[in-house]
C-alpha cells in the first residue's frame, strides 16, 4: 500500500511539474525577447495586449469599470495592459484573503496590500532592482523617501509600492463626529467641542423631532459596529477623543516609545462610559452592534440618523444617495469632538511619509518588467494627470495654463459620484502605483490631484457652506487642531507596523481583539452601574490572554521602525 | 485495500468466508475490474492528501517543501487543547449541530408523512416544490432576510408581536446570545425542511400499497397505518442518513453562524470551523489549522462507528 501510494503520488507530481514548466516555458518566451529589446534602447514600448490580474483584499467594488471607462481605455491603449481586479469573496477581513492566497499558493500578477503575509511566504519580488532599471518615474515620485520603502533593518529589499501619495497635505477632514446640518441649523449652530456638547445637540433636536417629515422615528446616533468597522466607528474614536493619534490598535508613548494596546488607557474607559450613557438615555441606536453594514448604510440613506461617529469613506455610498435625492440638510458636518476640553484631537499629527502596504508584484507574474513599466507609466506626470483628472477636453479643460473641471462634469462628479467613477474611471486607477499627494504641483504649475483647497470648497454643498460659515471656517479641517501644533511622529503611524504573522504576539493580538469585540459592546449596552464590573472583566481577560507580552513585542517593532526610517 | 470497498458484511460466517471471498472475486473479476478506476480515484483524492497531516506536526511555512519544514511534534495539539476558547467553540458546534440534527430529522419526516397522506396530486406536487425552493437560496440572502425580519427597527417579527400586544417593547433578537442557537436552528429548518423531505417522500412511494390495503381490511385507521407501515418502511433510509449525518456533527461549516452572528453573540455563535479559519489559516498558522482538522476527522470517525455500533446492537443490521 505504502509503495503504491508513493508511486502514484510521484507520477502525479512529475506530471504536474511537467505541466507547469510547459506553461511557463511557452509564456516566458515573449518576455525574454522584449526584455532584450527594452534593456538596450527601448525605442518603442511593448504594447502587445496582456491581461494582468490584480488581487485586492477589499470586497467587490460595484463601481470598478473593468477598463471599459474613458480613462481605462486610454491606459489600455498606452500600455497594452488590461487590468482584471479580483476581490475578496467573503467581503470581510482582507487579512483572510491574503492568507488564503498563500495557503493555496496561487497568486495573481499584482497584489494590493497584504505584503507581510506575502513576504513571509516568499511570494513577492524585490522591486528595488526593477525600479532602478525601469522605474525612473517611480523613483522621482518617492524621492528621498525611497529608504522608507525598505523592508527591514536586515532586509533592504522593496516589496511594495506604498499607496499613500507622497508629500500630500490634507485639506479636508472626513472623520470625527458627524452631525446633520439640519440639527445645527435648528439649534442655531451651537458649539460642538466635547462629547457633552454633541450629546446636548442630538438630544435637543431629537426631543423636538421624534420623527422625520415622512413619519419615521429619528435615530440619535448610529455606529457601524456589527462588522469589522467596529474599530473605525467605536474604538478608534476612543483615542481620538482622548488626545492620542491614530496608531492602529496601539498607543505609543511619544517619549519612551513604549507601545501598549490602546484599550488599556484609563482615559478611554471614560469615553466608553460616555457611549454607555448615550445608550442609557436612548440616543444610541440599539442596533449599532447587531446591524450589518448594508443595514447601516440603508439607515443613513433615509436621512433618519442625526449623528454618527465614522469616516466619510465608510458611509460614502449612503451620503451619495442623500445628495442624489437632494437631501442636503440631512448630510453631515464633521467635528473634532473630544471627551472634555483638556484634550486635543490628534488626527492630523504629522507622520512624515508613511510607507507601508501597497502594490506588490508576485512571483507568479509572467512579465515583471512589463508590470513595473506599467506601474511606472501610472506614476509618470502623464499617468498621474490621467488617473486623477481624466482626459483633456473631456473631463477637464486647460484655461490660461490652468486645469479646470467644467461645471457640468463637476456636478456629476460631486452629486452622482458612483456612476461618474464607473463611466469615466476617474478614481478607479489611483492607489495602483506611486503617486503624488494632494497639493503637490506638476511642472506646469497645476496640482496632480483634484483635491486642493479651491476644489474642496467647490465640492461643498450649500448646507456645508452654511454650516462652515457659521463656525467661521472654510473647510472642516479648519475646525481641527493644526498639524504644526504637534511634533512629527518618528515612527510614522503604528498601524503600518505589522507583527510577524502567526507569531505568538500575533496570536495574542487576535485573541485580544476578539475579547475587545465582545467586551466593548457588552460594556456599552450594559446598565450604567454594571459598566465598571464589565470593564474590569475586560481588563482581566486581556491580561489573561497575555497582553503584556504583546505590548513588549510591539514596542520592539516600533523601536526597529524608528531605526529603519530615521538612521 | 479491501477495507476500502464498502460492502454489506453479514455476521456469523466463520472460516469459510476467506475461501469464498477469492472464489467470488474470480467469478466477478470483470465487475472488480470495472470498479478499479473508482478505487484509484478514491485513493488519489481521499487518501493521498492525508499525508498533508504531517503539517500538523511541523512549523509549516508555505513556499518550502513539506520535507524541509521544522518538526515541532505535538506542540500544535497541546496549544489547541489548552486553549479555553477551543472548548467554547466545541460546545457551540456540538450544541448547534445536535439541535440541527433533531429538528432536521423530525420536522422533514413529519412533513413527508403529512404530505404522503394528501390525495390531490397537483396540490401535493406544488406544495413539495414550494417547500424545497428555499434550499436554493444562498445563506447570504437568508441571513439578510432574517436580520431584517428580527430587527428592532421595523422588523416584521417585532411588529407582529407588538400588534398582538404580546410585548410592549421590540425585542433585540440578534443581541441575545442565548437565543442564537435557536435562531440558527429555526432558519435552518425553514431553509432545508422541504429539501430533506424529498428522500422520505420517495421512500414512502416505494412502500407496497398492498400492505396498506391489508391493514385497512384489518381495521387499521390512518394513524395506525402511518405508525405500523409508513414509518417502518422508511426506517432503513432514515438510519443511513442519520448515521452519516452523525459523522458530520462536528463539521457543520460556519456559513450560517458567520453570517447571522455579530460581536455581541460571539460567545454562542463561534463554531469550530470559524475558529480554525481565524486562528489557523487566518493567522497563517497552517499547522494549527491542520491539527484542528485532524481532531475533527478523528472525532467524526469515532462518532460514526459508535452510532453504527449502537444500531447494530439494537437491530442486528449494519450499514457500514
Amino acid at each position: 500500500m505504502k509503495g503504491k501510494v508513493a508511486k502514484i503520488s510521484s507520477v502525479l507530481i512529475v506530471s504536474a511539474l511537467l505541466a507547469t514548466t510547459g506553461c511557463t516555458n511557452s509564456s516566458q518566451t515573449k518576455p525574454t525577447t522584449s526584455d532584450a529589446s527594452t534593456a538596450t534602447a527601448d525605442p518603442k514600448p511593448d504594447l502587445t495586449p496582456m491581461t494582468v490580474r490584480l488581487g485586492t483584499g477589499g470586497p467587490f467594488d460595484p463601481y470598478w469599470d473593468e477598463m471599459q471607462s474613458d480613462v481605462g481605455k486610454v491606459i489600455k491603449e498606452k500600455t497594452g495592459i488590461t487590468l482584471k481586479k479580483e476581490f475578496s469573496v467573503e467581503g470581510g477581513d482582507p487579512q483572510k484573503y491574503y492568507s488564503l492566497m498563500v495557503a493555496s499558493n496561487e497568486y495573481p500578477d499584482l497584489v494590493s496590500g497584504g505584503v507581510s503575509q506575502l513576504v513571509n511566504a516568499g511570494a513577492v519580488l524585490d522591486l528595488a532592482p526593477l525600479i532602478d532599471k525601469y522605474g525612473p518615474n517611480i523613483k522621482k515620485v518617492y524621492g528621498d523617501y525611497m529608504k522608507r520603502l525598505r523592508w527591514s533593518n536586515t532586509d533592504h529589499a522593496i516589496y511594495a509600492l506604498p499607496w499613500p501619495g507622497v508629500n500630500g497635505t490634507t485639506f479636508d477632514a472626513g472623520g470625527g463626529f458627524e452631525i446633520q446640518h439640519q440639527v445645527l441649523k435648528e439649534l442655531g449652530y451651537p458649539q460642538i467641542k466635547t462629547v457633552k456638547d454633541y450629546e446636548a445637540a442630538l438630544k435637543a433636536y431629537k426631543d423636538k423631532h421624534p420623527t422625520t417629515a415622512d413619519g419615521k422615528p429619528t435615530i440619535g446616533m448610529s455606529l457601524n459596529a456589527g462588522e469589522w468597522q467596529i474599530v473605525i466607528s467605536v474604538t478608534n474614536p476612543a483615542f481620538f477623543t482622548t488626545g492620542a493619534p491614530d496608531d492602529g490598535e496601539f498607543f505609543i508613548d511619544p517619549k519612551t516609545y513604549e507601545a501598549k494596546l490602546h484599550y488599556l488607557r484609563p482615559e478611554e474607559k471614560e469615553y466608553f462610559r460616555w457611549l454607555n450613557h448615550m445608550n442609557d438615555i436612548g440616543l444610541l441606536d440599539p442596533e449599532s452592534f447587531t446591524q450589518k453594514y448594508d443595514q447601516y448604510k440603508a439607515k443613513i440613506a433615509t436621512g433618519r440618523v442625526l449623528g454618527m461617529i465614522d469616516q466619510e469613506w465608510d458611509y460614502g455610498e449612503a451620503l451619495n444617495t442623500l445628495k442624489k435625492e437632494g437631501k442636503f440638510d440631512q448630510t453631515y458636518a464633521h467635528f473634532p469632538v473630544t471627551l472634555n476640553d483638556t484634550y486635543k484631537d490628534h488626527s492630523f499629527q504629522d507622520t512624515g511619509y508613511m510607507a507601508g502596504p501597497g502594490i506588490s508584484i508576485t512571483k507568479s507574474a509572467k512579465d515583471p518588467v512589463r508590470l513595473i513599466k506599467f506601474l511606472d507609466y501610472l506614476a509618470s506626470d502623464e499617468g498621474q494627470v490621467l488617473i486623477n483628472w481624466g482626459i483633456e477636453g473631456v473631463h477637464y479643460k486647460v484655461e490660461n495654463g490652468k486645469r479646470v473641471i467644467p461645471a457640468d462634469v463637476l456636478e456629476k462628479k460631486n452629486n452622482d459620484a458612483n456612476n461618474f467613477k464607473k463611466s469615466t474611471g476617474i478614481g478607479n486607477y489611483t492607489l495602483l502605483s506611486a503617486s503624488y499627494g494632494d497639493g503637490v504641483k506638476d511642472p506646469s504649475g497645476n496640482y496632480y490631484t483634484t483635491t486642493f483647497p479651491e476644489l474642496i470648497q467647490a465640492k461643498y454643498s450649500k448646507a456645508d457652506k452654511e454650516t462652515l460659515a457659521a463656525y467661521k471656517a472654510s473647510t472642516y479641517l479648519d475646525l481641527w487642531p493644526k498639524k504644526e501644533e504637534f511634533p512629527v511622529k518618528p515612527w510614522g503611524a503604528a498601524w503600518t507596523i505589522n507583527l510577524e504573522t502567526g507569531s505568538e504576539a500575533d496570536v495574542i493580538k487576535t485573541k485580544c481583539l476578539d475579547i475587545m469585540k465582545k467586551r466593548v459592546p457588552e460594556a456599552i449596552l450594559a446598565k450604567p452601574d454594571q459598566f465598571d464590573a464589565i470593564w474590569d472583566a475586560f481588563m482581566k481577560d486581556l491580561d489573561k490572554a497575555g497582553v503584556q507580552k504583546l505590548n513588549q513585542a510591539y514596542t520592539q517593532l516600533v523601536k526597529d521602525r524608528i531605526k529603519l526610517w530615521n538612521e | 485495500m479491501e477495507s476500502l470497498t464498502t460492502e454489506i458484511t453479514r455476521p456469523a460466517e466463520g472460516k469459510k468466508r476467506k475461501h469464498r471471498f477469492w472464489y467470488t472475486m474470480l467469478q466477478q473479476r470483470y465487475l472488480y475490474l470495472m470498479s478499479v478506476p473508482f478505487v484509484i480515484w478514491l485513493i488519489i483524492f481521499s487518501y493521498v492528501p492525508i499525508w498533508g497531516w504531517l503539517v500538523a506536526f511541523q512549523n509549516y511555512k508555505p513556499g518550502k517543501s513539506i520535507f524541509d519544514q521544522k518538526w515541532i511534534g505535538l506542540k500544535s495539539f497541546i496549544e489547541l487543547f489548552s486553549d479555553e476558547r477551543f472548548y467554547h467553540v466545541l460546545r457551540n458546534t456540538l450544541a448547534m449541530s445536535v439541535m440541527g440534527l433533531i429538528v432536521g430529522f423530525t420536522v422533514p419526516i413529519i412533513f413527508a408523512l403529512l404530505l404522503n397522506e394528501l390525495r390531490g396530486r397537483w396540490f401535493k406536487r406544488s406544495i413539495q416544490t414550494i417547500s424545497y425552493l428555499p434550499h436554493f437560496v444562498s445563506w447570504v440572502v437568508v441571513a439578510g432576510l432574517i436580520t431584517k425580519m428580527l430587527s428592532v427597527d421595523g422588523g416584521a417579527v417585532n411588529q407582529l408581536l407588538m400588534s398582538l400586544h404580546l410585548i410592549d417593547k421590540p425585542i433585540q433578537f440578534m443581541a441575545k446570545g442565548e437565543w442564537f442557537w435557536g435562531i440558527v436552528t429555526i432558519s435552518d429548518m425553514w431553509k432545508e425542511t422541504g429539501w430533506s423531505s424529498i428522500i422520505y417522500i420517495a421512500a414512502m412511494a416505494g412502500i407496497d400499497p398492498e400492505q396498506y390495503e391489508a391493514a385497512t381490511v384489518d381495521g387499521a385507521g390512518r394513524f395506525r397505518r402511518m405508525w405500523h407501515i409508513t414509518l417502518p418502511g422508511i426506517r432503513p433510509t432514515f438510519m443511513v442518513l442519520f448515521i452519516l449525518s452523525i459523522g458530520n456533527l462536528i463539521s457543520i461549516g460556519f456559513e450560517k453562524q458567520f453570517l447571522l452572528g455579530n460581536p455581541l453573540v460571539s460567545d454562542y455563535s463561534e463554531v469550530i470551523d470559524l475558529y480554525a479559519l481565524n486562528y489557523g489559516i487566518g493567522l497563517s498558522r497552517y499547522s494549527y489549522g491542520t491539527a484542528i482538522g485532524i481532531f475533527n476527522s478523528v472525532i467524526s470517525i469515532i462518532l460514526v462507528f459508535t452510532a453504527n455500533g449502537i444500531y447494530k446492537r439494537v437491530t442486528k443490521e449494519t450499514i457500514i
